[in-house]
């Protein structure tokens, strides 16, 4: 065992107790520390996976995605590292190895499933040379951050083009990701096949009107959501790929989403305990990821029938008789898709949303006007009241007042518990609450004093963490 | 009918600015003013006379140089309308090109030349909460909204559209913010800019019914809303404001 690696996982460890003794729950100082001590920290710890390492970057979904993944491989009777949500930069994913090593740097698992954000994937995949990567889809997301999407997806590209070993996972309806099939790793392809549902509502927000390859406009035959969809660029022939993993007839059963997996010429069904159609690419990335793995769809399909959503990814609450979900926004991709749940379910419902501007929302809350907004100027009808909360409650507020909703039903109100219990109070037979990143936990925890959680437990793909 | 041209909105359509547009078009509704709304789409012809407002948002860099050369095409029927009375409203990449030109640090891109100021790369990014006082009617009217720009730009014979508040403005240096000539107002200022600064959006509403010759004064709204909404951006600007603005 090499010395500095031992020393900077002993500073690692001393980091993480420290935060602990101040109440934070250190996510990723462990693993700044340990960098900082010797900066090939990762790369040495992730070398030690039996078998090797996946990573799951994009946009939306990487969080839920992971956690099938990791879910599954566990299921398989795999011993799984992962890293836990929010803590998916370089540190934070160094952070999950130091957890699971002992002080003498021994640790033993098969595989490190780690969801990697989509500015740190360059410098974590030069680290720990991944035998997968599992790319969901481009969105913008907090531009002040991360610049422009199209620098987001070049950044990307040239990691995944330094990669020639690695075999890919890629959303064949996203053209920003399917163009990565040509980079050279070999990709497999997973998509939705068109069903009743395809794009009832043209949503506004597509971020991939022209051809990746030569900037020609690209033809859609339809959209799911945003830029995903059947398109082909009829200027130079880039197209959809013909997804070996496919879902058909996608579509609700009650309070769950359902489809057909194709997989090569057999079919499997799959209904999933949670909502939004967007669960389902999830699923079917992490399907394709599986059976990349050489895994048997019998042994894929319960571990993701069993799958329990993550905080705030839908996670379903019940207040005395109502259901309540809690769903995190971040982006007017995910936004438009959490609107799409209040015309899925039937019945009067009441919303909150909650938007703060803190560094890790993203300072600018501009976003929340690229979100068609619009469709509630029809929907509000179901809709008791809309409670908007957070650091910028007012201008949510505004933007609702602007979007066509009646004035009578927008209620701001910034202070987080008093938001929650007027929400929870509503009149209506459900409860939706729609959180930015840090909402999300000071709501959640609001709910859990007052509502019964459903489920056994969260985070169900990864493990505890160890003390 | 009030005519609202969007230039490019498929290119130009960065941080929500189309909230602008949906701003204007929502105030004129609610006091029943009939509006129109033209997208005014790459390579398609443009009659900007026939315009009572025209929005140009803002754009990436790339997106900003395809649009360029189409633009330089229009410069004469644009430069027209405007001296003649276009009301414009033109945020950040939207702003920059109506000025000499913008110079990047590997080059320079040619801006229409409207009015008299130039942008240059600055060594940093001017991303924040940013908040500035306007004049509107002898008014002092302050506003807010979020700036997120590497260009800075320096004015010539032409005159703020506001001083800084709180943030960066023009170029973080002067205390200037955007830039007004006649009846076009330019600023940096996403956020959008109108929504949750109605005072504003009247007056703008207000230029272009005298452009149209309809002329009249405007019913009230009902403004507590944006009111607390503007008053919350400022307080996130640092600005703390006493009273109605
Ligand atoms: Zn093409």
């Amino acid at each position: 065992m090499d010395a500095k690696l031992l020393f900077a996982i002993s500073c690692g460890k001393a980091a993480a107790r420290g935060s602990r003794m101040l109440g934070r729950p250190g996510s990723s100082l462990p693993g700044k520390v340990a960098l900082k001590v010797y900066p090939w920290t990762l790369r040495d710890l992730a070398a030690r996976a039996q078998q090797g390492t996946i990573l799951v970057t994009g946009t939306n979904g990487k969080t839920t995605t992971n956690n099938m993944l990791a879910r599954i491989l566990q299921q398989a009777g795999a011993r799984v590292i992962c890293n836990r949500e929010g803590a998916n930069l370089i540190t934070g994913v160094t952070t999950a190895f130091l957890r699971e090593t002992t002080l003498f740097g021994q640790m033993e698992f098969d595989w490190a499933v780690l969801e990697v954000d989509e500015a740190s994937f360059p410098g974590v995949a030069a680290q720990v040379d991944p035998r997968l990567v599992v790319v969901t889809n481009f969105f913008r997301d907090q531009l002040d951050r991360y610049g422009e999407l199209d620098r987001t997806v070049a950044v990307i590209r040239d990691a995944v083009e330094r990669l020639p070993e690695t075999r890919l996972v890629l959303n064949a309806d996203d053209p920003l990701v399917a163009q990565f099939g040509e980079l050279g790793p070999s990709a497999v392809y997973y998509g939705l096949a068109p069903h009743a549902r395809v794009v009832e509502r043209r949503f506004r927000v597509r971020e991939a009107r022209f051809c990746p390859r030569c900037g020609g406009a690209l033809h859609y035959a339809f959209y799911h959501y945003s830029q995903l969809g059947l398109f082909r660029c009829p200027n130079c022939g880039f197209r959809r790929p013909a997804p070996e993993v496919e879902g058909l007839q996608a579509r609700y059963q009650g309070e769950r989403v359902a489809c057909t997996i194709r997989f090569g010429e057999k079919e499997f069904p799959l209904e999933l305990p949670t909502q939004g159609f967007y669960n389902l690419y999830n699923a079917l990335a992490a399907f394709a990821a599986g059976m990349t793995l050489g895994l048997e769809p019998g042994q894929v399909v319960p571990s993701l029938e069993t799958y329990e959503p993550a905080t705030g990814r839908l996670q379903r609450f019940r207040y005395r008789d109502k259901p309540v979900y809690l769903n995190l926004v971040k982006n007017p991709a995910g936004f438009n898709e959490a609107l799409n749940l209040l015309y899925t379910n039937e019945g009067a419902k009441d919303v909150f949303i909650a938007v703060n501007d803190n560094a890790a929302d993203g300072r600018d809350i501009s976003w929340l006007w690229d979100v068609d907004f619009e469709v509630l100027e029809e929907l509000q009808r179901d809709v008791a009241g809309f409670v908007c909360s957070g650091l910028r409650a007012e201008e949510m507020g505004v933007r609702l007042k602007y979007a066509g909703v009646q004035p009578a039903k927008i209620l701001v109100e910034p202070d987080l518990k008093a938001a929650v219990h007027r929400t929870l109070k509503g009149n209506g037979a459900q409860a939706f609450f729609f959180a930015t990143y840090t909402a999300l936990w000071p709501v959640e925890k609001l709910l859990r004093t007052r509502v019964t959680p459903e489920g056994r437990g969260r985070d169900v793909g990864c493990r505890p963490s160890l003390p | 009918m009030l005519v609202v041209g969007h230039l490019y909105p498929e290119l130009l359509n960065l941080y929500g600015d189309r909230g602008n547009l949906i701003a204007f078009v929502r105030r004129c509704a609610w006091r029943g003013i009939p509006v129109t709304v033209r997208e005014l789409v790459l390579g398609a012809p443009v009659d900007f006379g026939a315009l009572d407002f025209l929005f140009i948002g803002g754009g990436s860099d790339r997106e900003q140089g395809i649009l360029i050369e189409d633009l330089h095409r229009h410069r004469d029927s644009l430069c027209e309308a405007i001296e003649g009375g276009l009301v414009v409203l033109a945020i950040c990449g939207g702003y920059q090109v109506l000025g000499h030109y913008y110079q990047t640090p590997d080059r320079v891109i040619p801006g229409l030349g409207l009015l008299d100021f130039y942008t240059q790369a600055g060594p940093k990014r001017l991303i924040g909460n940013c908040a500035v006082e306007i004049e509107l009617d002898g008014r002092p009217v302050s506003v807010a909204g979020f700036e997120n720009h590497s260009g800075q730009t320096f004015l010539g014979r032409v005159q703020p559209l506001g001083r800084v508040l709180a943030g960066f403005g023009n170029n973080g240096v002067d205390g200037t913010e955007g830039a007004r000539y006649k009846n076009v107002f330019c600023s940096y200022l996403h956020g959008p800019l109108l929504p949750k600064n109605p005072c504003l959006t009247d007056h703008l509403i207000s230029l272009a019914l005298k452009r149209a010759g309809m002329e009249m004064p405007l019913v009230a709204l009902d403004d507590h809303l944006e009111e607390r909404a503007v008053a919350a951006a400022l307080k996130r600007a640092g600005v703390t404001v006493s009273g109605k603005t």
